[in-house]
């Protein structure tokens, strides 16, 4: 599974049209939120380069998750900006220059460009797997439906799960359903993968087949945000780790040194916990 | 006892054409009236879930209203009611040459009415039933609102909502033997007529229940089936068979084994 040439086309939408080369596929500029008066995220900035992959990490009720879901705007956000792959999300300059929200529409197509895998995988039940991977290129994108079901089935046997495409979701077990799930994204062609916690959900025995699939698609070039508390997988793939406490980002750096040498006490004693 | 059986089986199996016809009115009202009320349920369900406030305040009152009054009351006032305060009056009516009487409209919107606020709560709690992880993961791949509503919540809400919605159109077709209350000529009502006639009231009304019993036995094979072929669809095991929910044994182990399987579906 793990064979580079695989990999290569596994990530061919990170080669995509937007940003050239080199550019930040994801720019977060000082991002806020709160849940009611509860401040969540006070001033957030992240940039993510092309190819990169970022691992989240912070202790619990930190915000990574609300700040994930904020870069594709499954989270409103109450200040600040957020631009992936070198659009604006979510908002855009009206006709007379001021600074509008996007219509339903517009916001649908950006997510399209994003991927999320999430916690609890998400499969539609009422499809059959293959289907749960073609159905959003046919019916979002308008691709012609036998080229989708041919990539679909090419994105289940690289996850290793081509013989489950007619299975139902629920068949599965909960590593081989959050493989079908990171197909599902990629069948969408991303420019981006976000992964919150996607083995936090998992028994221990199946969190190595779905951080494989992960890794290969790190080798291919995908540009990732991922929140985990695998420090193996971080210590192996990141580029970067990233921590958030409180909000704030409070360390950002290259996993050896963020590991080995941390700047900050919280990061010491969050690290004291999960090393 | 004092029993006709002649008369008896003569009205059960050669009902006049009188019968026949109430029957049919009655079929022909509840069908009418659910398809309505399904529309207008779903819609004030719709409304329920806006975030505009006074829709949601609006399908609240409608709910609360029509939930607290029975509809024999609701049917006297939007017919009887209405005509003597000179708000509306339900005319004979001629739609594509065929004369419908003032009293069947007013039973048709009456029942609609009353149903409509049954269906809007199995709609909301079919919706609600539905995983919001479910909305997330659609709109992650890009689906707007409405088309993760469309794809994904409602193909799953509507299995949910079958059972409910089969069983309420099952209670409503019993409940149109009220209308005679406002002089419409279905089942119940011929049957009054008959036995008042021939004075064999114990044969008639037998009979008359015989062919509610036959009208809900009927729907009941139907709802099995859509309930399976639904099921089927969705990859699940078959529904409850009919002849357990007819004669309701619906047993204890039968009933966890099926909570099982909905928690299954809802973790899955
Ligand atoms: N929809 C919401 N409404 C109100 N509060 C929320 C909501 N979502 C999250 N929160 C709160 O925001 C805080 C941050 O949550 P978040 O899920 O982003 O943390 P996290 O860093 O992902 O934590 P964990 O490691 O436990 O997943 C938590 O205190 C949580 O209770
Ligand atoms: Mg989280």
């Amino acid at each position: 599974m793990s064979n580079t040439s695989e990999t290569a086309t596994m990530a061919d939408g990170a080669s995509g049209s937007g940003a050239p080369q080199g550019e930040s596929i994801v720019k977060a500029i000082d991002v806020h939120k709160a849940f009611g008066d509860k401040v969540i995220l006070s001033g957030v900035s992240l940039e993510v380069a092309r190819g990169e992959v970022v691992v989240l990490v912070g202790p619990s009720g930190a915000g990574k998750t609300t700040f994930l879901r904020t870069l594709n705007m499954l989270e409103p956000i109450d200040g600040g900006e957020i631009h992936v792959n070198g659009q604006r999300i979510g908002q855009k300059v009206n006709s007379r220059g001021k600074l509008v929200d996007c219509s339903a529409r517009e916001l649908a197509a950006q997510r399209a460009d994003i991927g999320f895998v999430f916690q609890h995988f998400n499969l539609f039940p009422h499809m059959t797997v293959l289907e749960n991977v073609w159905h959003a290129p046919v019916h979002v994108k308008g691709e012609n439906k036998n080229e989708a079901v041919a990539h679909a089935r090419e994105l289940l046997e690289k996850v290793g799960l081509a013989d489950w495409a007619e299975a139902r979701p629920r068949s599965l077990s909960g590593g081989q359903q959050q493989r079908v799930a990171i197909a599902r994204s990629l069948a969408m062609r991303p420019a981006l993968m976000l992964f919150d916690e996607p083995t936090s959900a998992l028994d221990p025995e199946m969190v190595g087949e779905v951080l494989a699939v992960m890794k290969d698609l790190a080798n291919g070039g995908m540009t990732m945000v991922v929140v985990s508390h695998e420090m193996g997988f971080t210590r192996e793939v990141a580029d970067r780790v990233v921590v958030l406490d409180g909000g704030r980002i409070i360390e950002d750096g290259a996993p050896a040194q963020v590991f080995s040498d941390p700047q900050h006490e919280r990061t010491r004693q969050f690290l004291s916990k999960v090393l | 006892m004092n029993f006709n059986w002649e008369f008896f089986w003569q009205a059960l199996f050669t009902p006049s054409r009188q019968f026949l016809d109430g029957l049919m009115l009655t079929i022909v009202i509840s069908v009418v009236a659910m398809a309505l009320a399904f529309i207008v349920g779903l819609i004030i369900a719709l409304m329920g879930r806006s975030k505009f406030l006074p829709f949601k305040i609006f399908a609240s009152l409608y709910i609360w209203v029509i939930r607290g009054t029975p509809l024999l009351v609701q049917l006297v006032i939007i017919y009887t009611g209405f005509a003597a305060a000179g708000i509306f009056r339900f005319e004979d009516a001629d739609l594509f040459g065929l004369v419908i009487r003032g009293a069947v409209q007013a039973a048709i919107v009456g029942l609609m009415l009353n149903e409509s606020a049954y269906v809007a709560e199995i709609v909301r709690s079919g919706l609600e039933s539905v995983e919001r992880g479910q909305h997330e993961a659609a709109l992650s791949l890009g689906m707007t609102p409405l088309a993760a509503m469309r794809r994904i919540i409602v193909p799953q809400a509507i299995r949910i909502m079958v059972p409910p919605l089969g069983n309420s159109f099952n209670q409503m077709m019993k409940q149109t033997s009220i209308l005679s209350i406002i002089g419409v000529s279905e089942m119940f009502q011929v049957g009054t007529i008959i036995s008042s006639a021939t004075f064999m009231v114990f044969e008639i009304y037998i009979v008359v229940a015989l062919y509610y019993l036959l009208l809900t036995t009927v729907w009941t094979f139907i709802q099995a089936q859509i309930e399976n072929v639904l099921n089927t669809r969705a990859g699940l095991p078959k529904a409850e068979p009919v002849f357990k929910r007819l004669f309701g044994v619906r047993s204890k182990k039968m009933t966890r084994q099926q909570l099982q399987q909905h928690a299954d579906a809802v973790k899955a």
